[in-house]
């Protein structure tokens, strides 16, 4: 490829819009996999597909991927042309999915920079079978067929421009020259150039082709067309304007509804070209065939055939222009980030102004000032808000792909079970969304493994042979739950214990120690797998506990409930955003720290007397008669100053509940609140316990963030 | 002191948007206890002078914490405490210097900026054999140069910033 030719941008384009291809066309498979077979929209969707697939990866000069999608290409080519009846449904939705994991592994190494060298040629052989077999109905058997039978399919298919909502209606008059000959052809070329932009479209006289006359009606009284279309006037002009011997056009715009009546008004009847006919093609061959017939070839056959030609690839390049007018832009995720990021220095840069010390001058007048100040905080709050609502993406393509993974693990597990998916237009921000998508899958991995049981063993427990799952998302309070719930057996207390105390997680505490959800919590420590077997897709007791890791990572925890024998519920409760956070800013000695005020349960003046000192050095802070552990953030963190207001008695104490456990804190001063932007601690500095990242104040200076739910278990590993 | 450095710099960039070989053999210099230290300027994004640090707790005694350039957060290192050196107090001579290794932007803190010098890579001379095995500032510096009648010590950035374990940079 020349070098001045941008291939990256291409590259990106080609990834992009591929992958889009093949989740639409996963969608669709998937949607219709009970089916006995495709209808005709999903046939075409996915004939679609393979076709502009088949032809930006000719282009990008990806042999392998051109090769396979041009060979499913054939196969729905068939089925739409042919509609056999005989086709095994299951068997071609296994050969779709076969050929989208071929493409999109190809299209993860083109991603990594790698070549895409996977070997197509047995997804093209077993294709290859395949259509053999539907076409000829031999069974497997029928191997006797000569495999170089391929049929040779034309290399260009028509595909018809969608129709939709936002089409404009136009009436066209074609009036030629009177010297002109074989009106009725030309105004057959013009028809055949406005098809190319139309979706649909009648004219009068009808019968230009089969009719020599109708040159001489045309050349009288005009040519008259009704058009739907997407385009404007001056395009519909600029088509028929490619015909010669016109005399003059005229193109006006008309409703709706004048074009539905169509040219009732006028006789003759017309004739409605729906140019969604599946037999569009041949239609097309044959009205050329009549007209070689007629031995007429005029400089107009020409101009038809090479419209032909080109008409295919054309199409499908246009496609985006004439699907429904999306609202949409796909903007670079780093682009995002980044604008974010400025809007983080916006907040912060607002806040240094606002507060600057300058403002403090005794006797300023300010009443101006703080108007124009409240003017641009009620701004940048609202930009916060609109940047925080680009960020949110629906959940609805990570649940599309738990669709697939249902129906490959329950068919390879030989389960039948049916996924029921509500409310997956809950939106979440994008960066949570690509943290909850694995953990996601590795849940209902486990419900369909672990916990629907054989159809055996569901009809000896009385119940629908064919289990269930729901895949849920809500909002509430702030926070996204996603839960996934099974009708399967459920979990077993006794069994969860014992497998505990064995694999020696638990130590040898005893059983009435714990709580329901205690012990069902165990299944999320790392070690610990129920299921004797290891199949393939779980019992390897990894999974549970990387998945409460990964759901910890973004602030969001995991909630597991189970009645033993009607089936278990687990619920992955994660936070909206992770961005930008309400926190309390306050100080400690020299340090600042900020805590989450969702964290914080109340303040509290301290007392002498509340402290309560064990002889092994731990305190305890007495609340009302409750006792919480007691941190000295000094202590914790080994700072440099020696703790001496704790006893000064003008130290307030902060009450701190993650996760109904509670710990308090020492603090010196309290500062307010403020909206953080989270930010990581460099990567350099190790992680510490007890910090969840850092933030920059109003004044410039950095802030470190406690993590509550760290300073909770280190307290309790003491 | 910091501004002039600062503006050849500057000029240096711009060389080296022209021609990147600009910034080749040149080192920028500065002073920590005694000696002159020398660090290849391809690594150097910026000098800033000493702010407030705000410090992190329970790392090592090296890292003294994290400053903030223009919202960027970039945790900052006291070269001289990382040397097994006693601290000094920071004076307004005291600066930052901003290096970038491998995407990693990491400040160091050094006593006083000295020049930017050029310097001949057949120049350099390895550091003396007998000290590779100690334990100590020595490992950092890959070479010596002798600059009019100065040694300087040619520091690796890369080893300089990286922990004695190595699992933690990653």
């Amino acid at each position: 490829m020349g070098e001045d030719f941008n291939t990256e941008s291409m590259l990106d384009i080609f990834l992009y819009e591929s992958e889009q291809l093949l989740e639409t066309l996963q969608n669709v498979v998937l949607e219709q996999k009970d089916e006995d077979c495709f209808d005709d929209a999903s046939i075409n969707e996915i004939f679609r597909a393979m076709h502009t697939i088949k032809g930006s990866s000719g282009i990008m000069m990806y042999d392998n991927i051109t090769k396979v999608s041009h060979k499913l290409e054939d196969v729905f080519y068939y089925l739409r042309e042919s509609h056999p009846d005989n086709v095994p449904h299951l068997e071609l939705v296994d050969h779709v999915l076969d050929v989208a994991d071929f493409i999109t592994a190809e299209l993860d190494k083109i991603k990594e920079g790698d070549t895409p060298d996977g070997d197509e040629s047995q997804i093209i052989t077993e294709l290859d079978k395949f259509l053999n077999k539907i076409k000829t109905g031999i069974t497997e058997t029928g191997d006797d067929l000569p495999p170089e039978n391929k049929h040779e399919e034309p290399k260009q298919f028509y595909i018809p421009p969608t129709e939709n909502e936002s089409s404009k209606y136009y009436k066209a008059s074609i009036y030629y020259r009177s010297d002109t000959e074989m009106c009725n052809i030309r105004a057959y070329t013009a028809v055949y150039s406005l098809k190319e932009i139309t979706e649909d479209m009648e004219y009068m006289p009808d019968d230009i082709i089969t009719n020599e006359d109708s040159g001489a009606v045309i050349l009288e009284d005009g040519f008259h067309m009704l058009i739907k279309c997407q385009c404007t006037k001056e395009e519909v002009l600029e088509a028929i304007g490619d015909t010669s011997g016109v005399d003059w056009v005229e193109v006006n715009e008309c409703t709706a509804k004048e074009f539905e009546m169509g040219f009732h008004e006028q006789e003759p009847a017309p004739i409605v070209i729906e140019l969604d006919d599946k037999d569009k093609g041949k239609g097309k061959e044959k009205a050329e065939e009549k007209k070689e017939e007629k031995k007429e070839p005029t400089p107009g056959d020409y101009v038809i055939k090479g419209k032909e030609t080109g008409k295919g690839k054309k199409l499908a390049k246009n496609q985006p222009k004439n699907s429904p007018k999306q609202s949409y832009i796909s903007v670079n995720v780093e682009k995002m980030d980044s604008l974010m990021d400025m809007i983080g220095e916006l907040v912060i840069s607002e806040a240094v102004v606002l507060q600057n010390p300058d403002l403090k001058v005794p006797g300023l007048d300010l009443s101006n000032f703080q108007k124009a100040a409240s003017q641009l905080s009620k701004i940048t709050t609202e930009l916060q808000d609109v940047i925080m609502s680009m960020r949110m993406m629906p959940l609805t393509n990570t649940f599309q792909k738990m669709n697939r993974i249902v129906f490959d693990v329950s068919r390879k597990l030989g389960k039948d079970i049916e996924l029921e998916v509500i409310g997956e237009n809950t939106e979440v921000d994008k960066n949570i969304i690509e943290h909850i998508s694995d953990p996601l899958m590795h849940l209902i991995r486990n419900s369909v493994d672990h916990g629907i049981e054989a159809k055996e063993d569901r009809i000896a427990a009385g119940k629908d042979p064919k289990g269930k799952i729901t895949l849920e998302a809500k909002n509430e309070g702030g926070k996204v739950y996603v839960i996934v719930r099974d009708d399967g057996k459920g979990l077993n207390r006794e069994v969860l214990y014992e497998k505990a105390r064995k694999n020696g997680l638990i130590g040898n505490r005893p059983m009435s120690d714990f709580t329901d959800k205690e012990i069902y919590q165990f299944i999320t420590y790392a070690g610990f797998s129920t299921k004797e077997q290891v199949t393939e897709y779980s019992g390897r007791g990894v999974g549970m506990d990387v998945v409460v890791k990964n759901i910890q990572t973004i602030g969001g925890k995991l909630e597991i409930d189970s009645v033993e024998g009607a089936g278990s519920e687990m619920t992955l409760k994660i936070p909206l955003t992770l961005a930008i956070i309400n926190g309390i800013v306050m100080e400690v000695g020299s340090s600042t720290f900020v805590i989450e005020t969702n964290a914080i349960k109340e303040f509290v003046r301290f007392g002498k007397d509340m402290l309560v000192k064990e002889p092994d050095g731990e305190e305890y802070v007495m609340l009302r008669g409750e006792c919480y552990p007691f941190i000295r953030l000094n202590q914790r963190f080994h700072l440099e100053e020696t703790d001496s207001s704790i006893d000064a008695e003008d130290g307030i104490v902060v009450v701190l509940e993650h996760e109904n456990k509670y710990v308090c804190i020492f603090i010196d001063t309290l500062i307010g609140e403020q909206e953080i932007v989270v930010k990581p601690i460099p990567s350099y500095i190790k992680k510490v316990q007890g910090l969840s990242g850092c933030t920059q104040l109003g004044d410039g200076s950095i802030a470190l963030i406690l993590d509550i739910a760290g300073l909770i278990t280190d307290q309790e590993r003491r | 002191m910091a501004e002039e450095i600062m503006d050849e710099m500057d000029e240096l960039d711009v060389a080296a948007n022209a021609d990147d070989d600009a910034q080749k053999g040149k080192y920028m210099t500065f002073q920590i206890g005694d000696e002159y230290y020398g660090i290849a300027i391809n690594y150097v994004n910026e000098i800033v002078n000493i702010q407030s640090i705000t410090g992190v707790p329970e790392v090592e005694d090296y890292i003294k914490g994290l400053i903030n350039i223009r919202g960027k957060i970039i945790p900052v290192i006291d070269v001289k405490v990382r040397f097994r050196q006693e601290p000094v107090q920071y004076t307004d001579r005291t600066c930052i210097i901003l290096i970038d290794v491998n995407s990693t932007m990491v400040g160091l803190i050094v006593e006083k900026i000295a020049d930017v010098i050029t310097i001949n890579e057949k120049d350099i001379i390895p550091p003396p054999s007998l000290n590779q095995s100690v334990i100590g500032k020595d490992k950092y510096v890959f070479g010596l140069v002798k600059v009019a009648d100065e040694v300087k010590l040619l520091l690796d950035p890369e080893k300089l910033i990286r922990d004695e374990d190595p699992m933690s940079l990653e």
